[in-house]
């Protein structure tokens, strides 16, 4: 199949999502390419780290603009780039893209949303369903993820992962020995690092109360710096509402990039901003402004994701029991017992779905 | 080991005169409920408005008090809830000789569309009646109920008056803070689920893609607190519980009585990622090899009242409630 990568990206800046084969290609294609990165892959400064994207899509598009565009800047993404946004699709298609275009430009680590399970509950595999009418774009992007490192250093100086530490983890080169392409296993060194989180109030680690990974405190985060000769570790997966923060008297960093998440949180966003000379600034910005934020019946089709309803799981494309169509604005959360909602109501005239190809 | 004795002997008090105890089988149930702030419904209160004062007070019961009587009649959980939605779906019949007094009046003003005040409704479960215990009641006494399946205890003074709800979460959380300060704990959680005889039980289920409401009657039927939500090919996909009935009464979502439950797995997920700003595993298991404290561990952090327990595969091979564990740890003081 003959490519055109720079035509692919821009149909997806307009939002113009790309056909099953498209997808398929591309996602081929990319597997080759992180089958030969290492599960801690090693980078220099200027680079500028996005966290938590969670499928939206316009607050990407915030990103570039204020963080700059491919190849101009260099981009390392922390991970959970799908559910519970709107977009999941169109914002996993497009990095996907930007990757395979611009590889030493872009980084993409796996967070633990880039999972069959998770995406299951969270949104992405309704989403999938609702724009292709099929599973297999699901099948080709979790397949995907099973490719996606686990870690990247800055300099030798920052260590930047999506979740945070385990207790079976003392050193990077422990790291690089893991056999990372498979689905995130329930438990075990993989586990935590895309589901662990620091806790400012312990010392050591303890169970962590998301039902996977571990907290870690003060001590674990000073003996893992001071063994692996590095000076700070950055990571995502909480959600700010000042869009960062910083812990351990700056020896960690909470990087969150989805403003107004879930399009009711209203908290802010931010990237960070790596220089050469390790300095870090963390550019803090609000959701995409109105004339680019999705419609009201977009954003109350958003509430439905995330009161999800996932369709077709279990039986075939599409009718999961009775399906009503649901008023354009909505009046409140449902009326009695007769309406349920439904991901039905994806008005055409609204959402016009261009397929490139 | 002499020298553990040794150490063991000369840290022990003896328990009348000391404040610090190290048998954690001595602790006094009214310690253990001191800094709470009690909540108590009114027996006249409605059912829905009761439902609201669980919801907001982030709780699972409640006790009953009739000012008029001046005494409390019973408690109001989510478990009463239930049963009050399936009589009032006619979901559940009931034999005329099995109706108690409550029940009748309960079911006749349900008939003619009549507000339920709470008293009919407290206790109707049949389950976790209203059980009270005196502050100076010891823990190992509270822990042999909490091991046939009570869930919580009152405690109240010879007077009458309510001290505080001492639950099996709340127990469970107290003895993993103290660990340390009881050793005689520590050997049993080195063991493993096996060892402690946890991974052979029957797991309940219901198939992902069956209705909420034939979950709940399912429930009822088995007179179990939750059921493992599966898929087609038997793996875990997730868990619903009684208390996930508290996410159908918020908003008055009955509509959500009649979704999959896979679906309502995944609205509660969803909700509880944004709410708590974390997203939370979708199944909250642990491996069948994994130790008795590890398995404490994982349901005190996690807040669950159950884990379920699956091979490496996947599926469920068991599960590990609140009830269980305190069974095992009632089981020390026996021997």
């Amino acid at each position: 199949m003959v490519l055109d990568l720079d035509r692919c990206i821009e149909s997806l800046f307009k939002r113009q999502l790309l056909a099953e084969s498209v997808i398929k290609e591309i996602c081929e294609r990319t597997k080759e390419l992180l089958m030969n990165e290492s599960n801690v892959v090693h980078i220099n400064a200027p680079v500028t780290v996005v966290g938590d994207i969670h499928g939206q899509f316009y607050d990407l598009l915030e990103i570039f603009k204020i963080g700059g565009y491919c190849p101009d800047t260099n981009y390392l993404f922390l991970g959970d780039y799908v559910d519970r946004g709107l977009y999941s699709v169109e914002t996993m298609s497009i990095l996907t893209c930007l990757k395979l275009r611009y590889p030493d430009r872009v980084q993409l680590v796996r967070g633990n949303h880039e999972s069959r399970a998770v995406t299951q509950t969270y949104g992405f595999y309704t989403e999938c369903m609702k724009k292709y009418g099929s599973p297999q774009v699901w099948h080709y992007f979790t397949d995907l993820f099973d490719y996606l490192t686990l870690s990247v250093v800055i300099d030798n100086m920052i260590f930047c992962v999506h979740g945070g530490l385990s207790p079976s983890i003392h050193t990077i080169d422990q790291i690089k020995v893991m056999d990372r392409f498979k689905e995130i296993p329930h438990e075990g060194p993989m586990a935590d690092l895309v589901w662990s989180d620091p806790d400012p109030g312990r010392e050591e680690f303890a169970v962590s109360p998301r039902g996977a990974g571990y907290t870690f405190g003060s001590l674990v985060v000073e003996k893992f710096l001071h063994e692996n000769g590095m000076d700070h570790i950055l990571r995502a997966h909480q959600l700010c509402m000042e869009g960062f923060q910083v812990l351990f008297d700056d020896q960690l960093s909470t990087v969150w990039s989805a403003p107004n998440y879930c399009y009711r949180c209203g908290n802010l966003a931010s990237i960070l901003e790596v220089g050469v000379d390790g300095e870090r600034h963390f550019n803090v910005f609000e959701a995409a402004p109105e004339n680019e934020r999705p419609s009201a019946a977009e954003v109350q089709r958003a509430a439905m994701f995330a009161n999800g309803i996932p369709t077709g799981l279990f039986s075939g494309v599409g009718s999961n029991g009775a399906m009503t169509s649901s008023p354009a604005a909505g009046n409140g959360n449902g009326n009695g017992a007769s309406s349920f909602l439904t991901t039905a109501g994806m008005d055409p005239t609204q959402d016009a779905i261009h397929y490139f190809l | 080991m002499s020298s553990d004795s040794v150490l063991q002997n000369h840290h022990q008090h003896r328990e009348g005169i000391t404040t610090l105890s190290h048998d954690w089988t001595m602790v006094k149930a009214g310690t253990l409920v001191e800094k709470q702030t009690l909540v108590t419904i009114d027996a006249e209160t409605t059912v829905e408005d009761a439902c609201e004062v669980l919801l907001r007070g982030g709780i699972t019961s409640a006790p009953v008090y009739d000012s008029a009587k001046q005494v409390y009649v019973g408690m109001f959980d989510y478990g009463d809830l239930m049963t009050y939605i399936l009589l009032l779906l006619k979901k559940m019949e009931v034999p005329l000789q099995d109706q108690t007094m409550e029940m009748r009046d309960l079911i006749q003003r349900t008939n003619k569309s009549q507000t339920v005040p709470v008293k009919l409704a407290s206790d109707l479960s049949g389950k976790d009646p209203f059980c009270t215990v005196l502050p100076e009641t010891r823990l190992g006494a509270v822990v042999h109920d909490f091991g046939t399946g009570i869930h919580r205890v009152a405690v109240m003074d010879a007077e009458g008056t309510m001290k505080g709800i001492l639950s099996q979460s709340s127990t469970l959380d107290y003895l993993m803070r103290h660990l340390s300060e009881y050793p005689q704990l520590q050997p049993i959680m080195q063991k493993s689920l096996q060892q402690c005889g946890l991974t052979n039980g029957r797991v309940l289920s219901v198939n992902g893609e069956e209705k909420v409401l034939d979950a709940l009657i399912s429930m009822s039927t088995h007179s179990v607190s939750s059921l493992a939500v599966l898929d087609d090919q038997g793996m875990l996909l997730g868990n619903i519980s009684m208390t996930d009935i508290k996410h159908i009464m918020k908003n008055l979502r009955t509509s959500w009585l009649w979704i999959s439950c896979f679906q309502l797995v995944c609205k509660i997920r969803l909700s509880h990622g944004v709410e708590s700003g974390e997203d939370q595993y979708p199944i909250l298991d642990v491996n069948s090899k994994s130790t008795f404290g590890y398995t404490l561990s994982k349901l005190q952090a996690t807040k669950a009242h159950r884990m379920w327990v699956v091979n490496d595969s996947g599926c469920a091979v068991g599960v590990v409630s609140l009830t269980d564990v305190f069974r095992v740890l009632s089981g020390l003081i026996d021997s």
